[in-house]
């Protein structure tokens, strides 16, 4: 395999180059805007794609049935980032990565990596880890692994190089001719992430990667995407999950039903919400009472050792702390943060993540299936296209 | 898409991995077994029918225009059939009477009596024989009561005539019932052939349901393992459709190879083995005595062709369900085509070749069933196989296309009934 090449990753991707689908007052796109300096033209549908070392999700719409998935979805990854695409089940991520990877047609809108609308692209270009785990049982791990890089051209010896090596670094090295179904569910994960890189693909597409892993393999998951980023590869994962989200991304994208509320780097995208925090620990005091007394200042999430203090437009951090330290308390631990991610989602969609409001409307069906038809999103009753 | 995804190399390693899957299965080695077993039965049948009828008794009526001669045929059939060349056996297993009324006697034909030998003199002192036989007498007897007239014409040349040249008989053989259109067979052909036909039409129709259910099951299965997901984002439907559809059927081809051979080898050593059990003089006509390589590349033909529509088919029904106890249900319409076309070939080689027959062996879905055993009987125009492997052929194009488009968007369906609505929707969805 080609060792990766790292040219153009560092050069010129200034902050802010993520195009997001801002919304108006009434919930509707005013259009696609570019916020930051290096915002290029590509902003309504139709106009040229100037080429550009990028992911570019061109207003994309899809429909299932009644259900809009995609609701003229646009967003923009540079090469060589790794990328969080956050959203609730149903918010239309795995759509887009399928749309992607050419497995759905899009209704309207385009997809461009650097430049390609994504139909013209060679399957190569993607590596693709489906949220749905699964391996053929009995074939052995070095054997799916040549066969599944061998689809995308990879030589066998190549490929049973590459692989072994992997299984080493992922500290597997005698699974190599183990059966698939011989292996717990964890372990399958791994080896169907090798089956997503082996052919070196320049994009990465993972649909809830950490889901159902123990955290010895988060860490090696999240070792290797970094080695990954640093050979230039582009991550793209989805996650419901915020905090992985945030230890991971140097940018985000958050997704509501089909569209973006808000996208760009992790700090602006902490910053979009206008919050200002501070994580307080005052020793032998967790309840905080005295913030009352402290104007623009009120705890929103309290705890033990630290609580989250948020304060109003104008109120200075330093107020907070010198009124802690004017009531004589020994302040433990002070720290001028940006909001959580979870509290981001919360603030521009309304609800938690985890408040599954997709599933509602065909709830009145009374046909939700038991077994794996109930993780799917109901909102798709023809395809499960929209399972994000 | 077609032109970012050629069909090769993907199509290949799909089928490679699927030709490896189930040739290594223990299924594939335990049907193989199976239905080689069974094969060599079906083959050995006509000797299993000698076996049980070794007891029976063929009746002969003998009727000639003097006394003499019917005195001569009789002792001489009798001596020849019941002594010198069945054997020592204690039960006679032909016997020879006189009958004065040739009428009568052929009225009797199949009831009470098994053959009719009318013998006359020619105006030079040749013989001729007039075999009527009905269909109770088999091929092996009916030669054994040839090589008796023979003998009958040697010892009454021996007899009558010394001086002159020895006049070869004149033998006519007569079956009743009907023999059909086309090209009139000898009789022994005819049952001969029609052993090679029933074995090969059944193993046809065993294979093509059963790769084609392979076939089926081996979707449902990445359904399933929702390894089809990875599947569908490496290669494209087309290539996967092609590639299942390629590996299964040489897998498929593998077995049927091996059934063949044992059934083959079987026909061929069922002489011998009727000569061991049943003694000299037993000897059955080979079966497989129509099988020209013409015919066997027939049956190689309509087998590929017979299999690559239905499992077209078999593909797109079980990319529509996600749980194996749905497949029975849905592929379930496609096995009754097949049991259909399967009665039709059966009827093929048993009864006339009837308008409906021939209709049948055109038809796409029933032809590799339907026009086997036609062809295996010799009853066939060009022009109809021309006809019926073109239509097997669009046919095949046509359910090519339609196949992938719904398996492009099947696979991707999970949790609903495979209903038209949902299928066309998502045909319409897919790329």
């Amino acid at each position: 395999m080609p060792e990766a090449h790292d040219g153009g990753r560092k050069g010129g991707n200034p902050v802010g180059y993520v195009r997001v689908a801002q919304l108006g007052p009434g919930g509707e796109p005013k259009g696609n805007s570019t916020s930051g300096p290096s915002g290029h033209a590509a902003g309504r549908p139709g106009e040229p794609i100037l080429p550009r070392m990028s992911l570019v999700i061109d207003s994309v719409t899809k429909r299932f049935a009644s259900t809009v998935a995609l609701d003229r979805l646009s967003f923009e990854v540079p090469r060589g980032q790794v990328f969080g695409f956050l959203g609730a089940n149903g918010a239309g991520k795995t759509t887009t990565m399928r749309i992607a990877l050419g497995v759905l047609r899009a209704d309207s809108g385009a997809i461009y990596w650097n430049g390609s609308p994504s139909e013209a692209l060679p399957r190569r270009t993607w590596g693709y880890l489906p949220e749905e785990r699964g391996l053929y049982p009995r074939m052995t791990v070095i054997e799916q692994l040549v066969f599944f890089g061998g689809l995308y051209g990879v030589p066998k010896d190549v490929a049973a190089r590459e692989a072994r090596a992997w299984l080493a670094r992922f500290r597997v090295p005698d699974f190599a001719d183990r059966r698939a179904d011989e292996l717990s569910k964890g372990n399958q994960q791994k080896i169907q992430f090798l089956a997503a890189i082996l052919h070196d693909p320049e994009v990465l597409l993972m649909d809830e990667p950490f889901t159902g892993l123990d955290p010895v393999n988060v860490a090696l998951l999240r070792e290797a995407f970094l080695e990954l980023r640093d050979r230039g590869k582009t991550l793209i994962f989805s996650t419901h999950q915020m905090e992985a989200a945030e230890a991971m991304c140097e940018s985000v994208a958050i997704v509501d039903r089909g569209r973006v509320v808000v996208g760009g780097t992790l700090a602006e995208v902490k910053r979009s919400t206008g919050r200002r925090m501070v994580i307080l620990g005052i020793a032998g005091d967790h309840q905080l009472r005295w913030i009352a007394d402290v104007p623009g200042a009120r705890v929103i999430r309290p705890g033990i050792e630290r609580s989250q203090v948020e304060l109003d437009d104008g109120v200075e951090p330093d107020a907070l702390l010198a009124a802690a330290l004017a009531r004589g308390l020994r302040v433990t631990h002070f720290e001028i943060a940006d909001p959580s991610l979870e509290q981001v989602f919360i603030d521009h969609v309304g609800r938690p993540m985890d408040e599954d409001v997709t599933l509602a409307p065909v709830a009145s069906t009374g046909d939700r299936r038991s077994g794996d038809t109930a993780q799917r999103p109901a909102t798709s009753p023809r395809a499960d296209g929209p399972a994000a | 898409m077609s032109s970012r995804d050629p069909l090769l190399p993907n199509a290949m390693i799909v089928a490679r991995r699927e030709y490896g899957e189930r040739v290594r299965s223990r299924l594939f080695h335990v049907s193989t077994v199976l239905l080689a077993t069974l094969a060599v039965l079906v083959a050995f049948a006509p000797l299993f029918v000698r076996i049980l009828d070794h007891g029976t008794v063929t009746r002969v009526a003998v009727v000639a225009d003097s006394p003499e001669l019917s005195g001569r045929t009789i002792g001489i059939l009798d001596s020849i059939l019941n002594g010198t060349l069945a054997g020592d056996d204690a039960r006679a297993p032909f016997r020879v009477d006189a009958a004065s009324d040739r009428a009568a006697s052929l009225a009797a034909l199949g009831d009470t009596i098994d053959s009719v030998i009318v013998a006359a003199r020619g105006p030079g002192g040749r013989l001729s024989f007039e075999f009527h036989v009905g269909e109770t007498i088999g091929d092996d007897r009916l030669q054994q009561l040839s090589i008796g007239a023979f003998g009958v014409a040697v010892l009454d040349y021996s007899a009558n005539n010394p001086s002159g040249a020895f006049q070869m008989p004149d033998v006519q053989l007569l079956r009743t019932g009907n023999t059909g259109e086309g090209a009139a067979l000898g009789v022994a052909d005819y049952a001969g052939r029609r052993i090679v036909g029933i074995v090969f039409v059944f193993i046809i129709f065993l294979t093509i349901v059963i790769y084609g259910m392979w076939v089926a099951a081996g979707v449902v299965t990445e359904k399933t393992s929702r390894v089809m997901e990875l599947m569908i984002s490496a290669a494209s439907a087309r290539q996967l459709v092609v590639g299942k559809v390629l590996g299964i059927g040489l897998a498929g081809l593998t077995q049927y190879g091996t059934i063949l051979v044992a059934a083959i080898a079987a026909l061929a050593v069922e002489d011998r083995l009727a000569h061991v059990l049943l003694g000299p003089g037993s000897s059955l006509t080979p079966s497989f005595q129509g099988l020209t390589p013409g015919l066997l590349l027939m049956y190689a033909g309509y087998f590929v062709l017979g299999f690559t529509l239905y499992a077209l088919v078999y593909a797109a029904a079980g990319s529509l369900v996600s749980r194996a106890e749905d497949l029975q249900v849905i592929a379930l319409p496609l096995s009754l085509v097949a049991i259909g076309g399967y009665l039709l070939s059966i009827l093929a080689l048993t009864g006339g070749t009837t308008w409906f027959i021939r209709l049948a062996s055109l038809i796409p879905f029933w032809s590799p069933f339907v026009m086997l055993p036609r062809l295996t009987l010799g009853r066939v125009e060009t022009w109809e196989v021309a006809v019926s492997i073109g239509l097997l052929v669009g046919a095949i194009c046509a359910t090519y296309v339609v196949a992938v488009r719904i398996y492009g968007a099947g696979v991707l369906l999970y949790g609903q009934r495979p209903g038209l609505r949902a299928l066309v929707a998502a045909a319409r969805t897919s790329r």
